[in-house]
């Protein structure tokens, strides 16, 4: 049987989304199978555009999605925006891979996307703001029955 | 080492060069040898434990300067 991978992606950040589609790929990469559930901020990283409105979102949910959106910060020295631009210019400079390019990469290996329906639901999130890479919309019962069997799982 | 097919990966970083060498391997018979060249610094340890956790086969890591060559197989 494959070996199993599990992660969790909780933060919207462009550096800690790079760290965790870099072990997905490289999971994928050594015949794994690997499965990412997106929760809270994690699915700013699955939005398809900037600020995802949908018709049902009350002014709270409008206000989240307008404040956080898919131009991810970085945790450190984001400095209203300047980091992530200098970050990705370094990035491609230095002849590293794009968030973008590892997430292409990680789904042509065949890494599975979990969407979580609670953290979709309390941000108004509908199926259509999201890309459509996602494999499941769940909770945390699917993301147990895969974390059980699987002896690599990172909550990031 | 004479190889079938080489897979240039100079100016790469992790995990590409890995990545790279999964999909040109998957391609190709096995027996038939891939030439990997890479010069990222992690890639001479990285390669063999690649070939550690998927049963790929490791026949050799040269390195050149600040070049390595890795040559691997499908087992």
């Amino acid at each position: 049987m494959k070996e199993k991978m599990t992660i969790i992606l909780f933060s919207g950040e462009m550096d800690k989304a790079i760290a965790a589609f870099t072990l997905a790929a490289t999971a994928a990469a050594s015949n794994m199978d690997v499965s990412i559930f997106f929760t809270f901020w994690g699915l700013n990283i699955l939005k398809k555009t900037k600020f995802a409105r949908s018709g049902s979102q009350n002014i709270m949910q409008k206000m989240f999605n307008f404040m956080s959106t898919s131009a991810l910060p970085i945790t450190k020295l984001n400095m209203f925006g300047l980091g992530p631009w200098m970050m990705k210019k370094l990035m491609k400079r230095s002849g590293m891979a794009s968030l973008e390019d590892l997430m292409r990469t990680a789904r042509d290996l065949g890494v599975k996307y979990i969407a979580c329906t609670t953290s979709c639901g309390v941000l108004g999130l509908t199926k259509e703001n999201l890309t459509g890479d996602v494999d499941e919309f769940a909770g945390a019962s699917t993301y147990l029955a895969e974390a059980v069997n699987s002896k690599v799982n990172l909550f990031i | 080492m004479k190889a079938d097919k080489t897979l240039d990966c100079t100016g790469l970083f992790c995990p590409m060069p890995i990545v790279k060498t999964k999909i040109e391997l998957d391609k190709m018979k096995p027996g038939e040898v891939l030439e990997v060249l890479a010069d990222d610094p992690g890639f001479e340890k990285d390669l063999p434990a690649w070939c550690k956790t998927t049963g790929g086969q490791l026949l050799a890591m040269e390195k050149d300067g600040n070049m390595f060559k890795g040559y691997v197989t499908k087992k």
